[in-house]
């Protein structure tokens, strides 16, 4: 029994380097921008950077899981572009619309995410392709839904206030929002049974299957729980804009991917921690701030990212191999 | 031998992987214009040999004369330019690709940079005729043939190669009867037209009717060579063994079997790897899994744990069917099966996950409520599990890789063992591993089988089968060759068994008394 309390946090006992490079980097991303603007340091702007940082947090959260499991989820841009859409599509469908508004946009990410799940664990087609293809076949179906323009149907006011609204004066609700769904996901992946099946598959499908752990339910769960984040994320969107837009969730799929990699989480699957995707959020961020503050444009910050997701591959997917 | 010098010498070849002694000081002779067998046991060392004379690996020590010059082969095509040139047992065809393709992979006839496809077809109609196989159509692809006639490709583009030598390694295990004997016959006439053929077999009728040299080989070295039919069967079989084992094993107490099998395999057949399998498994039981290697044991040990499809046959549990899908099933309650498998680095471990983790991966619906784990019984049973294996790590939240290999494997059964299995599938466990945790997993499971568990084991090693196992299913081809029960088993039926040998019978008469 005493030992039983023994075991610490995985994000103590295991100062992932990653982490702490991601972590020394938001400073050195402060302390640079300071030299810019003082402004960098503000309480205000901080608060600002991680009200924005919370819609990318709650996609990267999605996106975490399925990396874990040593896949990929290219659908997010229409998965997020879905649940906004749906979601201000429900809204006008009277008070009971308006009620069922948020979930219902959350549902049809979710059912996005379980036809990627069928395709990878069931049908076994890479999960580079079939999420491609659901990707596609989102927009399409949502192209065909708004004609092709941004919808009219605005966000509800639940929408509203959960993305703009503050509970507690100062601190915005969706940054509680994202703590809340961070927090679930750091218990789901430290202490269920399902979160360690997620990291054996991540490591050693075959081995996990031999196990007998029911392999592909779990792909299928985190695929449905990657793509149902995404379309909240994408409420959350429409709520902070007042309305859905087309390819809104266009800006969340490389950097919810970047977010996840710079973290430490390994892109092969089996190894990371969830404060590392914090920290790899709030560092995509503040890279994006800074780098737009400084009137960087759009291709400059593009290949920015890039660069630094194919460095921290470098450093990282070069790990020496178990014995 | 005759006194014509020989074509090909290897003197004092040796070669080890990691700490494994793979050859130890192997030498070998072959001369032109003969057939030269090659005998051992699982692991004697002549795969090793082979891979050595074709250039695919290169030796620790010692020298190969090749016309009496020192050659040394930096890669298999070094090998192919001197002559030497290698049938392997596993296919090496590309399926998608046309047979003439095949045999001309490796230097195609070009025309201006580009292949010559009439030059290719003729090239290897040629080849295919010289191989006996002329009914294959240079123009199909290889992956519409059967094996036996892939097999036969394989030949053939051996032989595009013009070899001086010609190895075969278990060149014949896929044949058909029919072509068995198109291709003696065309080795006959390789030999008559002057080529050394270096021929690999565990099939012993097949070495007699084709060899005029034998070497055997056991434990990475040369036991002896002799002409062709000098020695008897018996004596051979004695050569390959040798050794003696040692008295590690715990004693098998006397036991009458009763009641319904644990475990009953009726019919049991799957693809061509599997044929008509059917045994039974009692409580308190060890049923060893012998034969040589691959004959189908561990498609077995799969199959009856849920992992292959299009299984025929039925499994019985207590004397009820069941079917059994998944390794989820397997383990379920009511089956209660545990597959300690093949490999533990890759089906067996997560190895970069913690001893921890991996120790409760196997009954992670045992330690949760509510899909939560309960921490507290995790660690109780982890505790018990690494005091009744006493497996040691630094640290149980340390990778489980940074253990030995001993107690990798300890890992692997003990997050089986916490389930409590009534039934306990191995493959092979003491695979690369040392002494004293051998000797430990023989107590242990002797153990388990006291409290009454039903194992089914499988090993490489006869003398674990010998010390271990109260019955042996001998497996050749997919199929259970014999039975054999209590004092019955020993290494020269065992052998005997599993070289499929016709005079099993005398020579058991021989061996028991």
């Amino acid at each position: 029994m005493t030992r039983a309390t023994g075991r610490k946090p995985g994000f103590i006992h295991r100062f992932d380097p990653a982490v702490l490079t991601a972590f020394g980097c938001i400073i050195l991303l402060l302390v640079l921008g300071s030299l810019y603007s003082r402004n960098f340091l503000s309480p205000d702007y901080l608060l600002q950077q991680l009200k924005v940082a919370s819609f990318l947090g709650v996609i990267a959260t999605g996106m975490m899981l399925v990396i874990l499991l040593g896949q990929i989820d290219l659908s997010v841009p229409w998965a997020v572009a879905t649940g906004a859409m749906m979601a201000c599509a429900a809204a006008a469908y009277g008070p009971f619309g308006v009620a069922l508004a948020i979930p219902f946009g959350i549902l049809c990410g979710v059912a996005i995410g379980v036809v990627n799940g069928i395709g990878v664990a069931y049908l076994r087609i890479p999960s580079m392709i079939v999420t491609l293809a659901t990707n596609a076949v989102a927009q399409g179906v949502m192209v065909v839904y708004t004609g092709g323009f941004s919808p009219q149907d605005s966000a509800t006011a639940a929408m509203r206030y959960l993305a703009t609204g503050g509970l507690i004066p100062g601190i915005p609700n969706v940054v509680f929002i994202w703590a809340l769904i961070g927090g679930a996901m750091v218990f789901v992946l430290g202490r269920t049974g399902f979160g360690r099946a997620v990291y054996g598959i991540g490591n050693r499908e075959r081995a996990a299957y031999l196990s007998g752990i029911n392999t592909r339910r779990i792909v299928m769960i985190a695929f449905a729980v990657s793509g149902g984040l995404s379309a909240f994320g994408g409420v959350l969107l429409a709520g902070y804009a007042s309305k859905a837009a087309q390819s809104m969730g266009d800006a969340y799929l490389l950097p919810a991917i970047a977010a996840v990699v710079l973290g430490g989480t390994s892109i092969l699957g089996g190894r990371g921690t969830y404060l590392g995707t914090v920290a790899g959020v709030i560092l995509i961020t503040l890279l994006q701030s800074i780098l737009s503050v400084m009137q960087m444009p759009e291709a400059g910050r593009q290949i920015i990212y890039g660069l630094m997701i194919v460095l921290m591959l470098l450093l990282y997917g070069r790990a020496p191999a178990s014995r | 031998m005759e006194s014509a010098a020989p074509l090909f010498r290897m003197e004092g070849i040796s070669k080890r992987y990691g700490g494994v002694r793979a050859l130890e000081k192997a030498d070998l002779s072959v001369r032109a214009g003969a057939i030269h067998a090659i005998l051992g046991e699982n692991g004697a060392g002549k795969s090793t040999l082979i891979k050595i004379m074709a250039g695919v690996v290169a030796p620790d020590e010692g020298q190969m004369m090749l016309d009496g010059r020192a050659v040394d082969f930096a890669s298999p095509a070094a090998a192919n330019d001197a002559g030497i040139v290698c049938v392997f047992q596993e296919l090496s065809l590309i399926p998608e690709l046309s047979v003439a393709d095949n045999i001309i992979i490796s230097n195609p006839p070009t025309r201006f940079g580009m292949i010559d496809r009439k030059a290719q077809r003729r090239l290897a109609e040629e080849a295919l005729a010289r191989a006996g196989a002329a009914d294959i159509h240079p123009l199909s692809l290889v992956k519409d043939l059967p094996l036996s006639r892939r097999q036969m490709v394989e030949i053939a583009k051996a032989l595009a190669r013009k070899p001086r030598i010609l190895i075969l390694d278990e060149a014949t295990s896929a044949l058909t009867a029919a072509d068995v004997s198109k291709v003696f016959a065309v080795l006959k006439r390789l030999r008559a037209e002057g080529l050394a053929l270096l021929y690999i077999s565990h099939r012993m009728n097949e070495i007699a009717e084709l060899a005029d040299d034998c070497t055997v080989f056991r434990n990475g070295s040369k036991v002896a060579s002799y002409p062709a039919g000098s020695k008897s069967d018996e004596e051979v079989i004695e050569m390959m063994i040798g050794r003696e084992y040692h008295s590690v094993y715990p004693p098998k107490p006397e036991r009458a079997l009763q009641g319904v099998p644990v475990l009953e395999a009726r019919n049991l057949s799957w693809t061509d790897r599997l044929q008509d399998i059917s045994f039974s498994l009692h409580a308190g039981e060890i049923l060893g899994l012998g034969g040589l290697d691959g004959q189908g044991q561990r498609d077995l040990l799969l199959a009856l744990f849920g992992v292959l499809r299009g299984l025929r046959g039925t499994v019985h549990v207590d004397g009820k069917p069941v079917g059994i899908g998944s390794p989820a099933q397997a383990r379920a309650q009511g089956i209660g099966m545990a597959l300690i498998p093949e490999d533990r680095k890759t089906e067996g471990l997560m190895l970069p996950m913690t001893v921890r983790d991996n120790l409760s991966f196997a009954s992670l619906d045992r330690l949760t409520r509510g899909g939560i784990i309960d921490s507290a019984k995790e660690q109780d049973f982890i505790d018990r599990m690494m005091t009744l294996l006493a497996i040691k790590a630094g640290s149980i939240d340390a990778p489980v890789g940074a253990l030995s290999g001993g107690n990798q494997q300890k890992v692997v059964i003990a997050k089986w063992l916490m389930r409590q299995p009534r039934t306990i599938l191995l493959n092979d466990p003491t695979r690369g591993i040392d002494v004293g945790t051998k000797q430990e997993i023989y107590q242990l499971l002797r153990r388990l089988a006291d409290e009454g568990a039903a194992i089914l084991f499988y090993s490489t090693d006869y003398a674990e089968l010998i010390g271990c196992c109260d019955r042996v299913l001998v497996l050749y081809d997919g199929a259970v060759k014999r039975e054999l029960v209590g004092a019955e088993i020993t290494e020269h039926a065992l052998i005997a068994s599993a070289l499929n040998i016709r005079s099993v019978e005398s020579m058991h008469e021989g061996a028991a008394s």
